[in-house]
């Protein structure tokens, strides 16, 4: 069946032909106006960071990979291997086997530590949960985010990378920055 | 006592009409309307309510003080309220209370995310503490026994605990010490608490006062995984949950199953699956070469058995274990009957026509039956040691419900103290002590076979009058409890008598009353219905062999004649579970090959096996396992096979194939279906209709009928008379329930490994003049063992008592009936 327009056809409502005046404007005064920004920015010099060699500092609540956290005083672990960051986490991405502590053998403050503590940053959404959940505040986000690797399997945290410095640090935006 | 007969009524609570069984519980009948009552203390499995936490308060109109759910029954017209003020003050109340002296470390501690006190502190408490004065403070954490850790800080003085110890187990060891806030749990003496049932108060405590050892800081509830399945280390098969975490058996908790177990687990039960995840287990094949067994692949291992089996031909003979599932049972019993053309496999040692008789539909009584019986007789069996849950029932059933208890045994029993009766026979004298009794509830000479049992005739009238009469002159249900080993000692006597005395007693066909088998393996009475007996084809038919089929004795003695010159042995090791260890010995030296299934290398294999397959632990099998009582029951794998395991339905399988038969077996499932299609009285079972409680088919009235009707009892049986001590000792001997592969592979339980110890009467010591804890050698012609001596002042004079199936100095070297007794 062939179409046939009638009286729905649309109607397209063109607007009035600018006229030499406001052609002219349009042509040349509102690209200027454009052009303006551009320059501007040009008499301000390079913006580009240079990452990896210069990086962008991050706010201090950036949320970046977990660091485990130590007693300075004593040196033991904070993390009691209570597995409730685990519970939290949305991911799935955190396993805890915990082990007791023996007088000879003290790792923790509590009775029990956690002999194996390992996060899946592949897997990680950086949520924070965990880090709410933990009740002796041993696990916290830290601020690095430099986590890229060639290997999944280099992306599981162990316990001792999570509670080593990190290599580099990365810079934090100063307060009110 | 007669099962109760409940009425129903209607109550009100929270403005909801609500039906119930009179009496029940309030807590309990909330529950059918839907409203949680908080409660720590009360647990039906424990028996009457003790009212000791006040956490179960409710508002019950009429009665101007609130009242404690939990110990408060159900009365028609009641109107309940659970939400109002001053319920809900007084639970925050009880609650703050609770958590004075509670630490609160939820972080390191083990109960943490199971724990019912979190849980109600959470849903029912006030979320706010006004009490800031320094806590009580115990050493923590404290051994309580090598099995249990103990904080007592954590403690809610619920009294759970005590109250299994002093009204379930019957152990009297746990106690409360001091008074008020200074109360804490402990035994009674300070020493460890250990106990068969020790095990049971972790599940029971609301709190984590009381926590697994081996399980410690192991998983928390969102690591774990439960898988239900049921126990195959003892006759008992109670229902468990595996805790799975990262495929490995982490813990096995209770499954309450009334029909079973009742909610209970042995200690065995609860921590031998450490077994299944050590370093001795087999997990690959093995096979012998050049004298030492070494690993091979599974292909050269079938191929090499399958020749071994093809080189013998019909000269084979097969032994299974208890840990055996039917199906593994019905396939090798086709591989021996079918394929190589054999009669000779055997599992339980006893008569399989015996079996028959005795295992008839209309005589099984259930597991139930033992707890509202009037009279229980227990004969020739010690529970405890036989079937561990099977003692709890018994103790709940005299405790609770005033069952009269009698105990006839050879040694003395732990049931004794309960017993409204308790007396001794000699070992040997079985089947002259049934025949006895027999005789004193039908009539007959009574004298001869009781001096042949060495028994006292008085005795064993008192016994006969409080089975016919109840006691009290109100004859009930009879429920005789009698161990299968009784059969093996002197079976062409005890059956026929057991028959009368259960016909005499008007047991056949009772509903309440009858007998129940306590096995001497774990599936004794699968392996029986699935035709892994002698000259028994499956379901107790016909088989199509010709000629004598031998039993266990007579499989020893045609491979020491060289009749047969293979042995298949699957999940045995005569070495171990049989008696005559050097005919044994023997045979095995004299067998060409010996193929077996096992997960340990224990001394048999290790030294004769030819071909060694890895078995399943009982935490990797599906099939199905038949209890005491009739219930076919299904294990299902709660974790995958370890190593290169693999099933041992598709191991039989693959040697049929390769000797030329096709079973058609290409799952576990179609193995269980076989079987059910094998069996009369499991056709129309299926997996599904099995479930996670299991079927009782005796209880099924078609598949009852399905049984096929055994033949008369023999009228001609001769009991054997025990032998006559003359200055020597008649030997009896018994296996403790800390016996068993999966208990010295745990390394929880191997403190408790038994060590050899003669008990003995005080009488036949100081005739021989040896004291309590004395080293000493007990033997015969020939052979000797060395033991400790333990004076027993109920143990009959002239018997004395060893241990079988222990690693070191087991009795199964000593052929008996007497034994002389030597200063080490
Ligand atoms: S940040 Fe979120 S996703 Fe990542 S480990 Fe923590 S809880 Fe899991
Ligand atoms: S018993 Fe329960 S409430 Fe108490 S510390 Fe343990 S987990 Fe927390
Ligand atoms: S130890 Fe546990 S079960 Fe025993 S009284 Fe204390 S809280 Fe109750
Ligand atoms: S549960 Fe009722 S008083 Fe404890």
């Amino acid at each position: 069946m062939s179409w046939t327009p009638g009286d729905d056809a649309i109607h397209v409502v063109r607007p009035p032909a600018p006229g030499a005046a406001g052609g002219t404007y349009r042509v040349f005064a509102e690209t200027l106006r454009g052009l303006k920004t551009t320059f501007a920015r040009v008499a301000e010099g390079v913006h580009t960071i240079q990452y990896p060699e210069q990086k962008v500092p991050v706010y201090p609540r950036f949320r970046g990979r977990h660091r485990l956290h130590k007693f300075e005083d004593t040196g033991l672990e904070k993390c009691v291997g209570c597995s409730l960051c685990a519970a939290a986490c949305p991911a799935d991405c955190i396993r805890v086997v915990a082990a007791e502590n023996t007088p000879e053998h003290r790792v923790s403050a509590g009775e029990r530590y956690a002999a194996v503590y390992e996060i899946n940053l592949s897997r990680c959404i950086f949520c924070g949960y965990c880090e709410v959940a933990c009740p002796f505040d041993a696990i916290t986000m830290g601020n690095d985010y430099e986590m890229s690797d060639y290997q999944r399997s280099d992306l599981i945290f162990t316990k001792e990378m999570l509670l080593a410095e990190p290599v580099e640090r990365t810079p934090l935006r100063a307060e009110g920055e | 006592m007669p099962r109760p007969e409940p009425k129903t009524i209607t109550f009100t609570i929270d403005g909801r009409e609500v039906q119930a069984p009179e009496n029940t519980i309030l807590v309990d009948a909330a529950k059918l309307g839907d409203v949680e009552i908080p409660v720590f203390c009360y647990e039906p499995k424990l028996g009457a309510p003790v009212g000791a936490c006040r956490m179960c308060l409710v508002e019950i109109e009429g009665i101007p003080k609130l009242q404690t759910g939990c110990s408060t029954p159900v009365k028609d017209g009641m109107v309940v309220h659970t939400q109002t003020d001053r319920v809900r003050e007084a639970q925050a109340a009880v609650v703050e209370f609770l958590l004075i002296n509670h630490p609160l470390d939820c972080p390191v501690c083990d109960k943490g995310g199971e724990c019912p006190l979190q849980d109600i502190s959470f849903g029912w408490g006030g979320g706010r503490s006004r009490f800031i004065e320094p806590k009580r403070h115990f050493q923590k954490p404290l051994e309580l026994s090598p099995l249990i850790a103990i904080d007592r800080e954590r403690c809610i003085l619920c009294y759970r605990c005590v109250r299994f110890s002093q009204e379930v187990s019957e152990d009297y060891q746990l106690i409360l010490h001091e008074r008020g806030a200074q109360t804490f749990v402990g035994t009674f003496d300070g020493h460890p608490y250990v106990a068969p049932f020790s095990g049971n108060i972790i599940e029971l405590c609301p709190v984590g006062a009381l926590t697994s050892r081996p399980y410690r800081f192991r998983a928390r509830p969102w690591d774990i995984e439960g898988s239900g399945s049921v126990c195959g280390l003892c006759p008992s098969q109670c229902n468990v949950t595996f805790t799975v975490r990262d495929d490995r058996v982490l813990r096995v908790l209770a499954r309450q199953n009334d029909g079973v177990d009742d909610g209970w687990l042995c200690d065995r039960g609860r921590f031998a699956y450490q077994a299944i995840h050590v370093d001795e287990r087999i997990t690959e094949p093995l096979l012998r070469d050049g004298g030492t067994l070494r690993p091979v692949s599974w292909e050269r291992a079938l191929d090499e058995a399958a020749s071994l089996l093809k080189k013998a031909g019909s000269r084979v003979g097969a032994l299974a274990g208890g840990g055996t599932t039917n199906e593994e049972g019905f396939l090798l019993q086709r591989l021996v009957r079918e394929v190589a053309g054999s009669e000779h496999l055997d599992a339980a040692g006893i008569d399989p026509v015996d079996a028959w008789t005795l295992l008839d539909p209309a005589l099984q009584a259930s597991m139930q039956d033992v707890e509202y019986a009037h009279t229980v007789l227990v004969v020739g069996t010690e529970p405890v040691d036989d079937m561990p849950i099977l003692d709890l029932r018994i103790r709940k059933g005299v405790r609770r419900n005033r069952v009269k208890l009698a105990v006839a045994t050879p040694r003395p029993s732990s049931l004794d103290a309960n017993a409204a009766l308790s007396l001794r026979y000699a070992p040997g004298g079985e089947g002259a002590f049934v025949a006895a009794l027999t005789a004193a509830v039908y009539g007959g000479d009574i004298e001869a076979p009781a001096a042949a049992a060495d028994a006292s005739v008085d005795e064993i009238r008192a016994l006969a009058e409080l089975l016919r009469t109840g006691g009290d002159g109100a004859p009930g249900d009879v429920v005789i409890v009698w161990g299968t080993s009784m059969l093996a000692a002197d079976g062409g006597a005890v059956a026929p008598a057991l028959l009368k005395l259960a016909s005499g007693l008007n047991l056949s066909g009772r509903e309440g009353g009858g007998l129940l088998a306590v096995p001497a393996a774990a599936n004794e009475r699968g392996l029986l219905e699935a035709g892994f007996a002698p000259g028994m084809a499956p379901g107790f038919g016909e088989t199509d062999g010709e000629g004598e089929a031998h039993a266990v004795a007579g499989i020893a003695a045609a491979l020491r004649a060289g009749d047969l010159t293979a042995l298949y042995l699957l999940h045995d090791d005569p070495l171990v579970t049989r008696a005559d260890t050097h005919g044994w010995d023997h045979a095995l030296e004299k067998t060409t090959a010996v193929i077996a299934h096992s997960q340990f290398l224990t001394a048999g294999l290790l030294e004769h096996a030819n071909v060694v397959f890895p078995a399943e632990s009982y935490a990797e099998k599906e099939g199905t396992i038949t209890h005491p009582d009739g219930r076919v029951q299904r294990l299902r794998p709660a974790i995958g096979r370890q190593g290169s395991v693999r099933a041992e339905w598709w191991v039989l399988t693959e040697l049929a194939k390769r000797l030329g038969t096709d079973f058609g077996v290409l799952t576990g499932a179609m193995a269980s279906q076989q079987l059910f299609a094998a069996v009369p009285f499991y056709n129309g079972l299926t997996l599904d209709t099995i479930g996670g409680k299991g079927v009782r088919w005796p209880a099924d009235a078609a598949l009852a009928a399905a049984y096929p009707a055994a033949p008369e009892a023999r009228r001609d049986a001769v009991y054997a008379e025990a032998a006559e001590p003359n200055g020597a000792l008649r030997l009896g001997t018994f296996r403790s329930i800390w016996v068993g592969a999966d208990v010295e592979a745990s390394p929880a339980l191997k403190f408790l490994a038994p060590r050899q110890m003669v008990e003995m009467a005080p009488s036949d010591a100081q005739r021989l003049g040896v004291r309590h804890g004395e080293k000493v050698l007990v033997g015969g012609d020939g052979a000797s063992v060395e033991a400790i001596v333990a004076l027993r002042d109920a143990a009959l004079p002239g018997s004395v008592f060893l241990q079988t199936g222990i690693t070191t100095n087991a009795a199964n070297v000593l052929d008996g009936p007497l034994v002389e007794i030597r200063k080490a």
